[in-house]
C-alpha cells in the first residue's frame, strides 16, 4: 500500500507543478489582457500601469500563490467575453461534462470488453474479421468526421437523436457514441489479443486438466488475467477522453468545460483558459491515480 | 523476406492507400491550380461539375485543389513531427536506458510528467499561450511523441541491455559508442518503426482536430480539418464540402495504421504459429 | 497368473498433424497398458511423440492442429477418444489427473492456491466451501506441503519451483482420481527436489493405490520409480516390458544404444557410446524401420518392411534383428 501512498504524493505534485507550468505558459503571453481591457488608444505607460494595478509584473510564482489563495477562496476571476463570473459557471459546466466523460467511459469498457471477448472466442470467423475491421477503422476515424457522419445519419436522415444540445437521455447518446469511438475500437482489440494471448498459456492446461469447464475457464480465469493489460491503459483511456471532449463538446454544442476551454482560447478570453484548462489537468491526472491505483489493486504480484 | 511482406495484407493495402493519396497530394496542386482562387457565382457546386472534379465550397474555390494541398500540409506536418519525435526521443531513451543511474531518473520522472497528457490538450494550451497556427501544433505534437516514444524506446533499451551478448560486449571492453551503434541501435529498429507510422497516424489527426476546432493552420491555408469545419454548416446543401476532405483524411491516417499493423506482423519474431507450438510440445 | 484387465489401454493409437500444407502422424500406432497400482515410464528423446501421447489421453492436445486420427483409449470400460465434451470433463482431474513440466507456468497467476484446488474440488463434487477447504488442504499436505494453511492463501508467483510442481500435484490428488499421468514433473527442477518429488510421487502411488504414468527422457529416473517402461522412438514404442527386464537385457538396438549412452558412476568417459545419427522428422520417415539408418544391426528388409511390436521373451520389442 506504500505504493499507493507514495504515488498520491508524486501524483500531488505532479498536480502543483503541471498547473504551474499551465498559469505560467498563460499568464507569459498575457500580453493580450490589456489588449482586451483597455481602450485602443491606451499607451504604452497606461499598459505598464495596468499592469502593475493587476498585478501582472510580479514574478511568476508570486502570481501563481495569489491565483491559488484566490481559487481556494472561490474567487475564479471574471470571463473576459461577458464579465460572467467563473465561479457561477464552473459547477454547471464540469458537472456537464462529467455525465459526458462518465457516459463514454462506461461505453468503452462496457462494449469494448465484451466485444472483444465475442472476436477472441470466435477467432478467423466472419464475426471476428468484421469486430477487428471495424475496430482498425474506429481508430483511424477522426472523430469529428465520425460525428459528422453521425450526425448526418442518425440525426438529419434518420432523426432519431437530436444534433446539438443539452436536454435529456437523448441529446446524450450522440455525442458520448462518439467520444467513446476510440477508446472502445482499442480496447476491443486490446482485450482480443490479450485473451488469445492468455488462452494459449500452460495454465489454462492446467485448468482444462483438472476439469474446469470451457465457460468457466474463459470468464473466470482467462478474463481475470487478461484486465489485467487493459486497467493499466486505462489511465490513457481517461487522457483520451479528456482530449477528444474538446472536439466534441464542440461539435455537439454540449456546454461542458470542453466547450468552454476551446471558445476562450479562440476569443482569447484568459481567466476562462486558465482556470478551465487547471480543471482537465486535473482530471487527467486524477485519472491516471486512479488507473494506476486500480492497476495495483488488480495484480497480486503488486498488493503484496 | 519481402516476400512475406507482400504476403501482409494488410500491409499491401496500406501501402496501396497511402500511395494513392501520396500522389494526389503530390501531383494534386499541379493539376488543380490554386487553391485560393474564389469563384463567387460557382460556389457549393457539388461532385462532377464540369472544370471542378470535385466541386466548390463556399467560397467558389475548387475543391479539389484544396484538398490536395491540404493532404500536402497534413503529410508535411505529420513528418516532420514524427522525424523529430522520432530522433529526439529515441536518442532520449537510448541515453535513459543505456547509461541508467541518476541520468536514467531525471529522465524518466520527466518523461512520465508529460505522459498522460491527450495531445489535443496541450496542443490548446500551446495554442493558448503561443496563438493558434501550425507553430503551436508541431510543438505540441512533437513534444509529446518525443516523449511517448522516448518511454518505449528506453523500456526496449533496458531489456537489451541485459542480455549476453551486450554485457559480452561490455566485459569485451567495447567503447560505449560501438556497443550502442553496433548491438543497441540494430535490435531497436524494428519497435521505432511500428511506433513511428502510428504516430503519423496521431499526428494527422491531432492536426486536423486542432483545425477543425480553429486552432491550426490558418486560412487562406487550406488544412483538411478546417475544411470540415468550414463545410459542416452545409451538409444538406452540398455534403461534398466537408464529406471529402473527411474521407481523405480517414484514408491516410488508415493506411499509415495498416502499413503499421503490417509491418509490426513482419518483424515481429515472437510470433509462432499454432502449429509450431503444437509440434514442439 | 491371474492377470486383471489393464486400468488403462491404448490400442493402435495415431496422433496426426493437420495444419496448412502438412498432414502427418505425430504418433504412430502406439499401444501402451497400464495396470492397476504400477508405475509405467513412457521414455525416449524430445520430438519422439511421449507428450503428445499423453496428452491426448485426456485429449488435451492442441486440437487443431493435432488430432487422433485412429485407435483406442479404453479406460474403466469406456474409450476415451469417443467420448462427448462433458463426459470427458468429468474424467479429467477426477479419475485421471495430469501434471506438466514447467509448474511456475502452469498455474493461474491471478489465482490464490487455494482458490485453484477449490475450483478443482468443485469441478467434480457438490460439496460447500469448508469441506472444499478441507480437501484442498489434505491434497497440500499429501503432496509434501509443510505449512499448508499457509499456501493455501499464497499465489503462485510466491512459491518456488518445488513447492509450485507440489501444488499442481496437489491439484491433481485433490479428486483421487486413478492414474496420475506425470509429464517430465521434474525436468525444471533442481537436482535434489527432483529426487524428493520422484520419492513423494512414488510413495503417493503406494499409498492410494493409484497408478503413474511417468514421462521422461532421464533413464536414471526410469530406474528408480518405475515398475515397466515402454520406449519411444520416432512416434512408435520399440520395447516396452518390466524395467528390471529392459534394463537387464534390452533387445531392440535403439534401447540398447540409449543404455550404452548413459553415463555411470566409475566408468570412463570412453565407455559412453552415443547413437550416431539423428532422429528422423515426421515428415521423412522412411517406409520401413524408422530407425533403419542409425541401427548397426540392419538387415535388408528394415528398409522395406515396418515391423510391429511381438512379445519376445520377457518384453515387447518393434524389431527384425533384436540384440540377444
Amino acid at each position: 500500500m506504500t505504493a499507493i501512498v507514495k504515488q498520491a504524493l508524486l501524483t500531488f505534485l505532479l498536480l502543483m507543478l503541471s498547473s504551474l507550468a499551465v498559469f505560467a505558459a498563460i499568464r507569459l503571453s498575457g500580453g493580450d489582457v490589456t489588449a482586451a481591457r483597455l481602450p485602443a488608444s491606451a499607451t504604452a505607460e497606461d499598459r505598464e500601469l495596468f499592469r502593475e494595478q493587476i498585478g501582472l509584473n510580479k514574478p511568476i510564482l508570486v502570481q501563481y500563490v495569489n491565483y491559488l489563495g484566490k481559487v481556494v477562496r472561490g474567487d475564479l476571476g471574471n470571463s473576459l467575453t461577458n464579465n460572467a463570473k467563473i465561479s457561477s459557471l464552473a459547477t454547471e459546466k464540469i458537472k456537464n461534462s462529467l455525465i459526458l466523460g462518465g457516459a463514454a467511459i462506461v461505453m468503452v469498457f462496457g462494449v469494448g470488453i465484451p466485444l472483444g471477448m465475442l472476436a477472441a472466442s470466435r477467432r478467423n470467423t466472419w464475426l471476428d474479421a468484421s469486430i477487428s475491421s471495424v475496430s482498425v477503422a474506429g481508430m483511424a476515424v477522426p472523430n469529428f468526421w465520425l460525428a459528422l457522419l453521425v450526425v448526418w445519419l442518425f440525426s438529419s436522415t434518420l432523426g432519431w437523436f437530436p444534433s446539438a444540445g443539452q436536454g435529456g437521455f437523448k441529446y446524450l447518446v450522440l455525442p458520448s457514441l462518439v467520444l467513446a469511438a476510440e477508446g472502445i475500437a482499442l480496447t476491443v482489440r486490446m482485450t482480443r489479443s490479450a485473451m488469445l494471448e492468455n488462452l494459449s498459456q500452460d495454465f489454462v492446461r492446467t485448468l482444462r486438466a483438472s476439469g474446469l469447464s470451457e465457460s468457466r475457464i474463459y470468464f473466470k480465469h482467462v478474463l481475470r488475467n487478461s484486465l489485467l493489460p487493459i486497467i493499466s491503459l486505462a489511465g490513457l483511456r481517461v487522457g483520451q477522453i479528456v482530449g477528444y471532449a474538446l472536439v466534441v463538446e464542440t461539435i455537439f454544442g454540449w456546454p461542458g468545460v470542453g466547450q468552454i476551454l476551446v471558445n476562450g482560447v479562440l476569443r482569447r478570453d484568459y481567466p476562462i483558459v486558465q482556470f478551465f484548462s487547471l480543471v482537465l489537468v486535473v482530471v487527467v491526472i486524477l485519472g491516471n491515480l486512479a488507473a494506476s491505483a486500480g492497476y495495483v489493486l488488480a495484480n497480486p504480484r503488486l498488493r503484496k | 523476406m519481402f516476400r512475406r511482406a507482400l504476403e501482409n495484407k494488410q500491409l499491401v493495402a496500406g501501402l496501396a492507400l497511402g500511395t494513392v493519396v501520396l500522389l494526389l497530394g503530390i501531383i494534386g496542386p499541379f493539376i488543380f491550380g490554386d487553391y485560393a482562387k474564389q469563384s463567387l457565382s460557382m460556389t457549393h457546386k457539388p461532385v462532377g461539375t464540369p472544370g471542378f472534379m470535385f466541386g466548390t465550397d463556399g467560397l467558389g474555390r475548387d475543391l479539389a485543389a484544396r484538398v490536395t494541398f491540404g493532404i500536402r500540409i497534413s503529410l508535411i506536418v505529420a513528418v516532420s513531427v514524427t522525424a523529430i519525435a522520432v530522433i529526439a526521443g529515441t536518442l532520449v531513451g537510448l541515453i535513459a536506458g543505456y547509461v541508467k543511474g541518476a541520468v536514467d531518473t531525471v529522465i524518466s520522472s520527466s518523461i512520465d510528467f508529460v505522459w498522460g497528457f491527450p495531445l489535443i490538450l496541450v496542443a490548446v494550451l500551446a495554442a493558448a499561450s503561443i496563438g493558434s497556427g501550425l507553430v503551436p501544433v508541431i510543438l505540441a505534437v512533437g513534444m509529446v511523441n518525443t516523449v511517448a516514444i522516448a518511454r518505449v524506446v528506453r523500456g526496449e533499451v533496458l531489456g537489451i541491455s541485459e542480455r549476453e551478448f551486450v554485457v559480452a560486449a561490455k566485459s569485451g571492453g567495447y567503447s560505449t559508442p560501438r556497443i550502442v551503434i553496433r548491438h543497441i541501435v540494430p535490435n531497436i529498429i524494428p519497435v521505432v518503426l511500428v511506433l513511428s507510422s502510428y504516430y503519423v497516424a496521431v499526428a494527422i489527426i491531432a492536426e486536423a482536430s486542432l483545425s477543425f476546432v480553429g486552432l491550426g493552420a490558418q486560412p487562406p491555408l487550406p488544412s483538411l480539418g478546417q475544411m470540415v469545419s468550414d463545410g459542416r454548416n452545409f451538409l444538406r446543401l452540398n455534403h461534398w464540402e466537408a464529406t471529402i476532405p473527411g474521407g481523405i483524411i480517414f484514408a491516410m491516417v488508415l493506411s499509415v495504421s495498416l502499413i503499421g499493423d503490417g509491418l509490426r506482423d513482419l518483424l515481429d519474431p515472437r510470433l509462432r504459429t499454432a502449429v509450431e507450438r503444437a509440434v514442439n510440445k | 497368473m491371474i492377470t486383471e484387465a489393464p486400468l488403462l489401454d491404448i490400442k493402435d493409437l495415431s496422433v496426426g498433424l493437420c495444419a496448412k500444407n502438412v498432414a502427418y502422424d505425430i504418433v504412430r500406432n502406439v499401444g501402451l497398458t497400464i495396470n492397476h497400482n504400477e508405475i509405467l515410464a513412457l521414455v525416449g528423446e524430445s520430438g519422439c511423440g511421449k507428450s503428445v501421447t499423453a496428452l491426448s489421453i485426456l485429449q488435451l492436445q492442441m486440437s487443431p492442429p493435432l488430432f487422433i486420427t485412429s485407435g483406442s483409449i479404453v479406460y474403466d470400460g469406456r474409450d476415451l477418444t469417443k467420448l462427448s465434451k462433458s463426459e470427458m470433463r468429468s474424467v479429467r482431474g477426477s479419475e485421471i489427473a495430469m501434471i506438466f513440466q514447467d509448474p511456475m507456468s502452469s498455474l493461474d497467476p491471478m489465482f490464490t492456491v487455494g482458490a485453484l484446488l477449490t475450483s478443482a474440488a468443485y469441478a467434480h463434487q457438490s460439496v460447500g466451501k469448508d469441506v472444499a477447504e478441507k480437501m484442498a488442504l489434505e491434497a497440500l499436505a499429501d503432496a509434501g506441503i509443510e505449512d499448508p494453511e499457509r499456501r493455501f492463501n499464497e499465489y503462485p508467483f510466491q512459491l518456488s519451483g518445488g513447492v509450485s510442481q507440489r501444488v499442481m500435484i496437489a491439484l491433481a490428488l485433490v479428486n483421487k482420481p486413478k492414474l496420475l499421468i506425470a509429464d517430465e514433473p521434474t525436468t525444471a527442477l533442481d537436482v535434489t527436489v527432483q529426487a524428493q518429488i520422484l520419492d513423494r510421487l512414488k510413495e503417493l502411488s503406494k499409498n492410494r493405490g493409484m497408478s503413474i504414468m511417468l514421462i521422461t527422457h532421464n533413464l536414471g529416473v526410469v530406474a528408480s520409480v518405475a515398475d515397466r517402461m515402454a520406449v519411444m522412438y520416432a512416434g512408435e514404442v520399440v520395447e516396452m516390458g518390466a524395467v528390471s527386464d529392459v534394463f537387464d537385457k534390452p533387445q531392440h538396438p535403439y534401447t540398447t544404444g540409449l543404455l550404452g549412452a548413459v553415463p555411470r558412476l566409475g566408468g570412463a568417459a570412453s565407455d559412453l557410446t552415443p547413437i550416431s545419427g539423428r532422429v528422423p522428422q515426421p515428415d521423412e520417415l522412411p517406409i520401413g524401420c524408422a530407425f533403419v539408418d542409425r541401427c548397426s544391426r540392419a538387415l535388408v528388409q528394415c528398409s522395406t518392411i515396418r515391423p510391429i511390436l511381438q512379445v519376445r521373451g520377457r518384453a515387447e520389442v518393434r524389431c527384425h534383428n533384436p540384440v540377444g
